[in-house]
């Protein structure tokens, strides 16, 4: 029996369903980021688990007990919210010990608890600073070890990292990740950022229009995504409308803008789907060679890899080139797109061009 | 910072003086030794000071008039805090309503007011007592303590309470713990102008008083019809330096400006 388990979730405002019977699991200790744009509903689903929004039908179940009839003050959780939510008048000590107060913890327990949190997320020095003085980074330790102090049965984080600057955002997650680790706490986070999700999480629950996406691991979700949205979503992907005109145990055949196409191994049925092909995973060859050709429109330098733009008769191709030391071809150079078959994804038809 | 013009500073000046004027009038004159108005005095003495001990009415009167401020702020303040609550963190119908209402005081005419207060309190027999001019102030000093705690609760992070609610705070510990320490630069503020605002109310207090609840600015307003000797002049003197006291005191706790104006955060 899972942990924390979702099922039939579904919140309506009005006319508008915000999150459309949702169910899915997270076992105990597990990382588990809910991931999908804005508006997709997952802060909502974040919001009912924490109790401060009503689910309109389904059940949150937490280690076996159900949590509709248990106020949000009841439930126990840890959360750490998108501003942090500090409270400006009390020191770091004192917001961390907040939780501990309305639990009644004994003086010297608490004193001790609170060291051991301040520790833990490398806060011990600051303990009588008021969150004003600290910067974003430093507010962010201290809503988690607020959140952490109380043990939650889970903590959930909402969007944790997204106030942070770029170069911060990715040594909080790592960081972020040992603190979540060392406390064993089994979390549920919401974000936006899908290198945030891929790089955190032990499963990755993808979201999108209120409903669920797909729910694997992170290296799943972008290897086998099971639609147009996830593939898209996750990572960068070429997407083109095609037609599978006959497929086999080996393989299978795609017409695609009056191009015939061999790819891997398809579960649809022949008719229309859509093929998905990351830029990491084409080669260029020599102009006449490959399975496409190719003008380059555009060339980008990301510093480890070059980004061009290639225009072929499918359409527009983004490639990632590993930047190799040498120079990389030039805008308006011809080239050949070559890829092997297993690297193709086909997808039910979607609303890729 | 761009220097201010020639212009932009003789407007600056002229403004100041022009709001201090009065008051230095008033200061100049408490300081006669004549026995009428005078000004500028044409000497220093204390006489008009003295004169205020010898008027135990005047003593009396300021009194009754610090008394009643301190309660109507107060009786002010707890109806003001709620309300700003709920105008401010929740969205429900007559929301906007209920928010006129709390306001309305400032838009009708202060006469207007007097008139059907005089009219209401005579209908439970309150006319002229404590409870009723209280009751009369509360109504009027609202609007300015709503304002501010409205500033302060419209800036807050909802979120905080929230969190407190998340680590098992109920209600009333949410409140008194995170919520009214964040909003109390706009409370403290509000109750002060609610407290200067009805000390020195006279236009409906006139109606509503009668001899054993006279309060200073209806003392003086009687005296000034009667005689025209300098004594309102140290009476006011006095309660400018008292209201000038208490902004200083306020200052000192809290700032001005951050109560004012409701901004500088200082850490």
């Amino acid at each position: 029996m899972a942990f924390l388990t979702l099922d039939g979730l579904t919140k309506r405002y009005g006319e508008v369903t915000a999150v459309d019977s949702l169910s899915c699991s997270v076992e105990k200790g597990e990382f588990v980021s809910l991931l999908g744009p804005s508006g997709c509903g997952k802060t909502t689903t974040l919001q009912m688990i924490a109790g401060f929004e009503q689910p309109s039908a389904g059940h949150i179940r937490l280690g076996g007990r159900d949590l509709a009839a248990i106020p949000a003050r009841e439930r126990g959780l840890g959360i750490v919210f998108q501003s942090y939510a500090l409270f400006l008048h009390m020191t770091v000590r004192e917001n961390v010990a907040f939780g501990l107060e309305m639990r009644k913890v004994a003086k010297k327990e608490l004193k001790a608890r609170v060291e051991r949190a301040l520790e833990l997320v490398h806060l011990g020095a600051l303990a009588d600073r008021y969150p004003r003085a600290m910067s974003g980074g430093q507010r962010q330790r201290v809503a988690l070890a607020r959140a952490l102090v109380i043990e939650p049965e889970l903590l959930l984080l909402d969007e944790p990292l997204s106030n942070l600057d770029a170069k911060l955002r990715e040594e909080m997650q790592l960081e972020l990740r040992r603190i979540q680790r060392e406390a064993g706490v089994t979390t549920l986070m919401v974000t936006h950022d899908q290198s945030e999700a891929l790089a955190m999480s032990d499963r990755v629950v993808v979201m999108d229009g209120g409903q669920l996406q797909q729910v694997d691991s992170p290296f799943n979700v972008y290897e086998t995504p099971r639609c147009s949205f996830v593939s898209t979503f996750l990572g960068k992907s070429n997407n083109f409308a095609a037609m599978l005109e006959s497929r086999d145990a080996t393989g299978s055949v795609l017409a695609c803008n009056g191009v015939t196409l061999r790819g891997p191994v398809a579960h649809l049925r022949p008719g229309p789907a859509e093929i998905a092909i990351r830029p990491e995973r084409i080669r260029l060859a020599a102009p006449g060679e490959g399975l496409l050709r190719g003008t380059v429109q555009e060339r980008v330098f990301l510093g480890a890899q070059w980004m061009l733009a290639i225009d072929t008769p499918l359409g527009g191709f983004l490639v990632a080139r590993p930047n190799s030391g040498a120079q990389e071809v030039e805008i308006g150079a011809e080239v050949g797109l070559d890829w092997s078959p297993a690297d193709m994804r086909i997808l039910p038809a979607g609303e890729a061009a | 910072m761009n220097r201010n013009g020639a212009f932009s500073k003789a407007f600056n000046i002229l403004f100041c003086a022009f709001m201090l004027a009065p008051i230095v009038v008033v200061l100049g004159v408490s300081f006669t030794p004549e026995g009428f108005l005078e000004f500028p005095p044409s000497g220093i003495s204390l006489r008009w000071y003295e004169a205020i001990l010898d008027n135990p009415d005047f003593i009396q009167a300021a009194w009754i008039s610090l008394q009643l401020a301190f309660a109507a702020a107060t009786v002010a303040t707890l109806l003001a805090i709620p309300a700003a609550l709920a105008i401010g963190q929740s969205r429900f119908r007559g929301r906007d309503a209920l928010q006129a209402i709390f306001l309305s005081p400032l838009m009708v005419p202060t006469v207007v007011l007097g008139i059907a207060f005089l009219r209401f309190l005579s209908l439970f027999g309150l006319n002229g007592t404590f409870a009723g001019l209280t009751a009369c102030h509360a109504i009027i000093i609202t609007p300015f303590i709503l304002r501010l705690v409205l500033a302060a609760v419209t800036g807050l992070d909802m979120s905080a309470a929230r969190a407190a609610e998340s680590l098992g705070a109920g209600r009333w510990t949410v409140f008194r713990r995170i919520t009214l320490p964040a909003i109390l630069p706009g409370v403290v503020g509000g109750w002060v102008l609610a407290f200067i605002t009805s000390f020195d109310e006279l236009t409906v207090t006139v109606f509503i008083v009668n001899p054993s609840t006279t309060t200073l600015p209806v003392r003086m307003f009687s005296h000034i019809t009667q005689t025209t000797d300098p004594l309102v002049a140290s009476v006011s003197s006095v309660t400018v330096i008292f209201s000038l006291a208490l902004m200083i005191l306020v200052d000192r706790l809290y700032g001005l400006d951050r109560l004012l104006i409701g901004e500088g955060k200082k850490a």
